[in-house]
């Protein structure tokens, strides 16, 4: 299989305040395979996801490493780029409120694919439809403020199916949703993925979510990427303290599990004043002398299985 | 919408009544017309045979229902100072206003959106800060100042312009610019928060991030958004205009309502001031009515309530 996405050290930062958000991340990401990244809020998550789409927020920049796309070679320039969607962790906010989703839709199609008048709105409700949004033919007129977030999701989905793109990257897509919707928005990005072939990047602080959507994970804490491993083994054998800390404070609803949840000690340090070393080890129970000297190089745990830890927790 | 305004149009005549009740007693409270009109060696019989034949010796009660009874047939009396109906004094000064404060409106708006488009767009660049300082310079100067100071460089001084009258269009442009460069100021102001708050939302970054090309960003995703509180301001700078008027208008001496305004309150002529209070009364309350019936059509999420 070939790397649609290979990122190599990438570097974001706010430079009037010379802070590294991302500090030299590396992953890859294969066609039609699917990354979750997980971490606490402000790992940087979402910034990684800007930077692979080319839409970092004013004052924020890429200042290092290389983003590398598989380019089609039929094609020149940036139209030989994958076709990157993304869609949001708050739809509704990130629906104009003066529009209507028919416009949104019916725009999007004309910039992607060309259509217009009645081609754009036959197509607009094929989406809507595929994302399973009833009465298509009269949603086209609806405003956002009249759907529920679940629904606005949907319709995000189905502006980003307009691009079909070989990337959709998902930032927290089910955060914002009640439990029954995230269940349901989960399932469709799970059907869509496998209809129309295209790679994913989810990022959540949810590891159920990327347990059931991911093929490959990578765990991000303070902008670093401290551990990489296919979905089953970071789950079954988490070897960063961190990443083990993570799935052992979520909680079970397996009656037969009475551990209760172990939250992870103190929180999550500042960008500007983060700690020398491994950044983790003011709140790890394994930390040694050498823990606050040098960060920590990946080392290889299994078969693409990663952790930058001097004491990986055993299998 | 149709029951929305006629329940608008409800209130704005509430606003009408309730303003015609208070300016009948405040004028009333400030002061005895005879004693104003006429010199203090008037005997009392001329006194009284003035108060007899304005009804000024009847009982407030009866010449407040006197007037809004002759109010509602469109007669609000004869002026004290020349005798004419206060009709006409005040319907031939209407026109004079207009040619002013429109033209100003129109004019605020053609620099002042533009100004603050292009400083929103290019925010905290030189072009930013140039179109601001501009602005706040504009906005912090009096407006009767700056008629001041265009009646010394351009009719003084420079000799080119006329500074008082209202005979030829050439008399118009002091004073129009007067009012334009003081709202104009206020419209690039706010058009540039505003659209700066509405490029801040995360719909934008989401237009950008599917690569809506910018000129599309600002004119159908921004400034429709931008134009609902853009609205609300753009009504306070109409009744501004009506409202500035009482102080620009004399010192061009344009023979506008405002000067009119002044006019009459100094002089004690009370049919003529009353009447003028509640033609800017019903000026403003059309402006607000106007205000609300465009918020209900730009904006959707009240539109479809």
């Amino acid at each position: 299989m070939s790397k649609l996405l290979t990122v190599r050290d990438l570097v974001v930062e706010v430079p009037s305040r010379r802070m590294k958000i991302i500090d030299g991340i590396s992953f890859s990401l294969e066609a039609g395979q699917t990354l979750g990244l997980v971490g606490e809020s402000g790992c940087g998550k979402s910034m990684t996801c800007y930077a692979v789409a080319n839409m970092l927020p004013r004052g924020i920049e890429r200042t290092g490493g290389s983003i590398e796309f598989e380019r089609d070679p039929s094609k020149s320039g940036r139209a030989a780029d994958p076709t990157i969607a993304m869609i949001f962790q708050d739809p509704t906010s990130s629906l104009n409120p003066v529009h209507t989703i028919g416009y949104y839709l019916e725009s999007a199609l004309y910039r992607n694919q060309g259509l217009k008048g009645n081609d754009a709105r036959l197509e607009a409700m094929r989406l809507l439809e595929r994302v399973g949004i009833d009465r298509a033919k009269s949603r086209l007129r609806a405003y956002p403020h009249q759907f529920s977030g679940g629904m606005n999701q949907r319709v995000m989905i189905a502006h980003a199916l307009a691009a079909k793109p070989q990337l959709l990257i998902a930032d927290e897509p089910t955060t914002a949703l009640d439990v029954t919707m995230q269940a349901q928005i989960l399932h469709l990005l799970e059907e869509l993925k496998a209809e129309t072939g295209m790679a994913l990047i989810i990022v959540s602080h949810d590891l159920g979510v990327i347990a059931r959507l991911a093929d490959h994970a990578a765990v991000m804490y303070c902008g670093k990427v401290v551990e990489t491993a296919p979905v089953a083994d970071l789950l079954q054998r988490p070897a960063h303290p961190y990443a083990r800390a993570l799935i052992d404070c979520m909680p079970s609803i397996d009656p037969a599990d009475l551990e209760p949840p172990v939250p992870i000690p103190g929180s999550v340090p500042l960008l500007d004043s983060l700690p020398k070393g491994c950044h983790f080890h003011p709140r790890c129970s394994r930390a040694t002398g050498e823990c606050t000297a040098l960060f920590p190089s990946p080392s290889a745990i299994g078969r693409v299985h990663e952790a930058s830890c001097y004491h990986p927790v055993a299998a | 919408m149709v029951g929305f305004i006629l329940a608008r149009t409800f209130r704005a005549i509430l606003v009408l009544i309730f303003t015609v009740t208070l300016v009948f007693i405040v004028l009333r409270l400030s002061g005895d017309p005879a004693q104003q009109m006429l010199s203090d060696s008037t005997s009392p019989e001329a006194l009284a045979a003035f108060n007899a034949k304005w009804g000024l010796d009847r009982s407030i009660f009866e010449q407040y229902l006197f007037y809004v009874a002759n109010a509602l047939r469109g007669d609000f009396g004869i002026s004290f100072a020349d005798g004419r109906e206060v009709f006409t004094v005040v319907s031939e000064r209407i026109p004079k206003t207009f040619a002013l404060t429109v033209p100003a409106f129109i004019l605020s708006l053609l620099i002042g959106i533009p100004a603050g488009i292009i400083a929103a767009m290019h925010r905290e660049s030189a072009v930013d800060k140039g179109v601001m300082a501009g602005a706040v310079l504009g906005y912090s100067i009096p407006n009767f100042l700056l008629g001041l100071v265009f009646i010394f460089a351009f009719a003084v001084w420079l000799r080119v312009l006329p500074s008082s009258g209202s005979s030829t269009w050439r008399h118009a442009i002091l004073p129009v610019a007067t009012f334009a460069l003081y709202n104009a100021a206020a419209v690039a102001r706010f058009m540039r928060s505003t659209l700066i708050d509405v490029l801040g939302q995360p719909y934008i970054a989401a237009a950008r991030a599917d690569g809506v090309p910018n000129i599309e960003i600002i004119l159908r995703h921004a400034l429709p958004n931008a134009a609902i509180p853009m609205v609300t301001t753009l009504g306070f700078v109409a009744g501004g205009l009506l409202g500035g008027a009482v102080l620009v208008e004399p010192v061009f001496a344009w023979p506008g309502l405002g000067t009119g305004f002044v006019n009459a309150t100094s002089t004690g002529d009370l049919p003529v001031a009353q009447a003028m209070v509640l033609l800017f009364t019903a000026f403003m309350v059309v402006i607000n009515l106007t205000v609300d019936v465009l918020y209900v059509v730009l904006n959707p999420k009240i539109r479809k309530q």
